[in-house]
């Protein structure tokens, strides 16, 4: 069965990459202005890899994320109101404040808090998978990291880990050629990271990651391998990093020739084509969905810029747990 | 200027202008070139209009936060 037929669907899938992009294109200019404190880390043209693989899972399924992590948190259903209050430091925020760009997420809505460190996600997610297995839930898990994170220490450990127990997580690697500014082939000999699945004994693929459609239907067969009891898998996203790694990075090692192709494979465009050439949208729909994304997007700054910080009282909430009775 | 410096309160330099007085910029396009602690980088406008004054020459060191131009936006 495939929903990619289904117009209403790919239409979902096409509004919800514009809402990322908008959004980074927004908070792009908020950094610029100087109204939003700290760096950010940005995603633009990477919207498909989270968007393809959110739509494949369920409400309670669970994903972690990086400190890249605002697309993977549109994608799986945080409101941009509750990210733009988060990244403003208000105490609205999904982490009240005190979590900021790196950091975002919400437990009930199935993500974990973005983990900042490179690779950290990676074993925390088998646990999560872990934990699901002994509880005998059909939940799964889905680990989103970067090409850097696979040199990491925390990948072998994690990946073994999932593989020896069969445990439900689908590691999403956002393969962006680039970790931070160091090209991917300076660091591995085998650049197709999908090949390491079978080091571990379990299925990996790599799949185009600015193709919503390729990666959601490979998503969908990850998903459904955990979820028989058959995982984990490995998918590796192809995909590129318009931006420099943080807003402070002027990006200058990525070589012109190659931003060039790659801005000619955009998620967006890709998918609107598709989608005008079946006649499910033309351009004038296109232009009135992004109109309303955006003046959405400006009314919810305008909110956050609005929205109570935390005061000196709020310093300890959240840090100590209650007081247990012995 | 925004914040770019890789350390907190360093403070960036203006490398040099990209748009002239009395120059029409749009927002997004590189405004100026900067150098943090760190890199140096082109600082796109937040604002399309005309650039009507400059208030940081090339060399000069800026603290984060500093107004560095001023741009008249049309209505």
């Amino acid at each position: 069965m495939t929903r990619h037929d289904d117009s209403e669907f790919a239409l979902g899938l096409l509004e919800r990459m514009i809402r990322i992009r908008e959004f980074e294109e927004g908070v792009r200019f908020l950094f610029l202005e100087g109204s939003m404190p700290g760096t950010i880390h940005q995603c633009q043209g990477q919207e498909a890899t989270a968007v393809g693989v959110c739509a494949a899972l369920r409400p309670d399924d669970f994903i972690t994320a990086t400190f890249r992590g605002h697309g993977q948190a549109l994608a799986k259903g945080l409101s941009e109101q509750q990210l733009l209050d988060e990244l403003f430091g208000a105490t609205t925020g999904c982490c009240k404040g005190k979590g900021g760009s790196m950091h975002v997420g919400d437990m009930s809505k199935g993500m974990v808090p973005g983990i900042a460190i490179v690779g950290g996600g990676i074993p925390l997610a088998a646990g999560m998978a872990l934990a699901f297995r002994m509880q005998k839930s059909s939940q799964v898990v889905a680990c989103f990291f970067g090409d850097g994170a696979v040199a990491e220490g925390a990948f072998h450990e994690g990946l073994n880990m999932a593989a020896i127990w069969r445990l439900p997580v689908v590691f999403a690697c956002e393969n962006n050629l680039y970790g931070a500014s160091t090209r991917i082939d300076l660091v591995m000999r085998n650049p197709r990271i999908s090949d390491r699945a079978a080091a571990y004994g379990f299925a990996g693929e790599t799949v185009d990651g600015n193709d919503v459609l390729a990666v959601h239907a490979a998503a969908q067969r990850a998903v459904a391998k955990c979820r028989a009891g058959e995982g984990p898998v490995l998918l590796e996203l192809l995909t590129y990093r318009r931006t420099g790694h943080s807003r402070r990075d002027p990006c200058a090692y990525q070589p012109a020739a190659e931003r060039k192709e790659w801005a000619a494979c955009d998620p967006i465009e890709r998918l609107a084509a598709r989608l005008k050439e079946r006649g499910a949208i033309d351009e004038a729909g296109i232009a009135a969905m992004r109109a309303r994304i955006v003046q959405q997007f400006e009314a919810a700054v305008a909110r956050a810029k609005a929205a109570p910080r935390p005061t000196p009282q709020d310093l300890e909430a959240d840090v100590f747990a209650p007081a247990v009775a012995p | 200027m925004p914040d770019l410096a890789t350390t907190e309160g360093s403070d960036i330099a203006v490398v040099r202008w990209l748009v002239g007085v009395g120059e029409t910029v749009q927002r997004g396009q590189a405004l100026l070139e900067v150098e943090t602690d760190k890199a140096t980088m082109e600082v796109e406008s937040v604002a399309s209009g005309v650039l009507k004054a400059i208030h940081a020459a090339p060399k000069e060191k800026v603290a984060v936060g500093a107004h560095i131009a001023t741009v008249e936006v049309a209505q």
